[in-house]
C-alpha cells in the first residue's frame, strides 16, 4: 500500500483541511496565506482581489503560449459548511488518515479539488510542459452562503473580464458507483413566499 | 452545453474517454458558483473526480479515500492538458 502519511500531495490536502475556513464569520487570512505559499512553490504569479471586505479572492495564473486566446478557469471555493462536532468519529479539522481514508470537513466539498488542481499543475510544470491557453486557478469565498460576496460579484468585475475566460471547471459531486458525475447546467432556485391570511 | 458545438467539451470528453472514465451527465440540483460563470456566457462544467464515494458533503464524517483523491490528480493532469490546448 502507498505510504499516504508521507505522500506530499496527500499532506498538502490534509494541511488545507486543517485551516478552519468554516462558516460563520470566516477569517480567510490563513487560507490566502496558504495559497500564496502554494503559488510561490509552483512559481506562478498571483493576485488577491478584495471586492467585498473580508472576502478575498486569490487567482494564480499560468500563462499560455498564446495568451491572447480565451483562458481556462479552474475554480474552487475556500469555505466549508459548519460541523456538529459531537457527531464526528474523528475531529473534523484534524484531517485524520485512517486506513487510507482522509476524514475532514471539506475533503469532498471541495478542498480536494482545489489541491488536485494545484498538484496537477505542479506535475505538468515539472514535466516542462506548456500549453496554448493561459490557465487561471481561482479560490473564492462565500460559496456555501450563495456566493453573494464571492463569485457572484467577481464575474461582474473588470478583474474577471480581464482574465478573458473561455471555459471553466468547478465542483461536481461524489458518485457512489463506478461512474463520474458531470454537470453541464444547474437548476434555477426560486424561493416563493406563500402568504395565507386567516379569516 | 455538452455537444460538439463546444470545442472545450469535445476536449474534455475525449480526455475522459481516453482514460475510460464512465461519465454520468446531469443538471446540478443545487446552486454552485458555476451558475454565475454560466450567467455571464462562459461554459462551465461541474466535475469532482470522486467515484466509489458516498455523497457526504455537508454531512458528519465527510471522507475521501486517498487513492481516489490521487487518481483525481492523474485525471486532472490529462483533462487540463486537453482543454488548455484547444
Ligand atoms: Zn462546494
Amino acid at each position: 500500500m502507498t505510504d499516504y502519511e508521507n505522500h506530499p500531495a496527500v499532506n498538502n490536502l490534509r494541511n488545507y483541511i486543517r485551516i478552519r475556513s468554516v462558516h460563520p464569520n470566516i477569517n480567510y487570512d490563513e487560507c490566502i496565506n496558504y495559497l500564496k505559499a502554494q503559488a510561490k512553490e509552483l512559481g506562478l504569479p498571483y493576485q488577491v482581489y478584495e471586492l467585498v471586505p473580508k472576502n478575498p479572492i486569490l487567482v494564480m495564473t499560468w500563462e499560455g503560449l498564446e495568451p491572447s486566446l480565451p483562458s481556462i478557469l479552474l475554480n474552487s471555493h475556500m469555505d466549508v459548511v459548519p460541523v456538529f462536532e459531537k457527531s464526528w468519529t474523528y475531529p473534523p479539522f484534524e484531517a485524520r488518515l485512517v486506513d487510507g481514508v482522509i476524514y475532514g470537513r471539506g475533503v469532498q466539498d471541495m478542498k480536494s479539488v482545489a489541491i488536485q488542481y494545484i498538484e496537477a499543475i505542479r506535475r505538468l510544470k515539472n514535466k516542462g510542459l506548456r500549453f496554448k491557453r493561459t490557465i487561471h486557478l481561482s479560490f473564492v469565498p462565500d460559496e456555501e452562503k450563495g456566493g453573494k460576496n464571492g463569485m457572484k460579484n467577481f464575474v461582474k468585475s473588470d478583474y474577471f473580464k480581464n482574465l478573458n475566460v473561455g471555459f471553466a471547471l468547478d465542483e461536481g459531486l461524489a458518485s457512489p458507483d463506478d461512474s463520474y458525475i458531470v454537470y453541464n447546467g444547474e437548476r434555477s432556485i426560486w424561493h416563493i413566499n406563500v402568504i395565507c391570511p386567516g379569516k | 452545453k455538452t455537444d460538439n458545438s463546444n470545442p472545450f467539451w469535445v476536449a474534455f470528453k475525449s480526455a475522459t474517454d481516453k482514460m475510460n472514465l464512465k461519465l454520468d451527465i446531469r443538471i446540478f440540483p443545487g446552486g454552485t458558483d458555476s451558475r454565475y460563470v454560466r450567467r455571464v456566457g462562459i461554459p462551465a462544467i461541474g466535475f469532482s473526480p470522486m467515484n466509489y464515494t458516498p455523497v457526504l458533503l455537508h454531512d458528519h464524517n465527510e471522507y475521501l479515500d486517498a487513492e481516489i483523491y490521487l487518481k483525481g490528480i492523474d485525471i486532472y493532469t490529462q483533462l487540463i492538458s486537453a482543454i488548455a490546448n484547444v
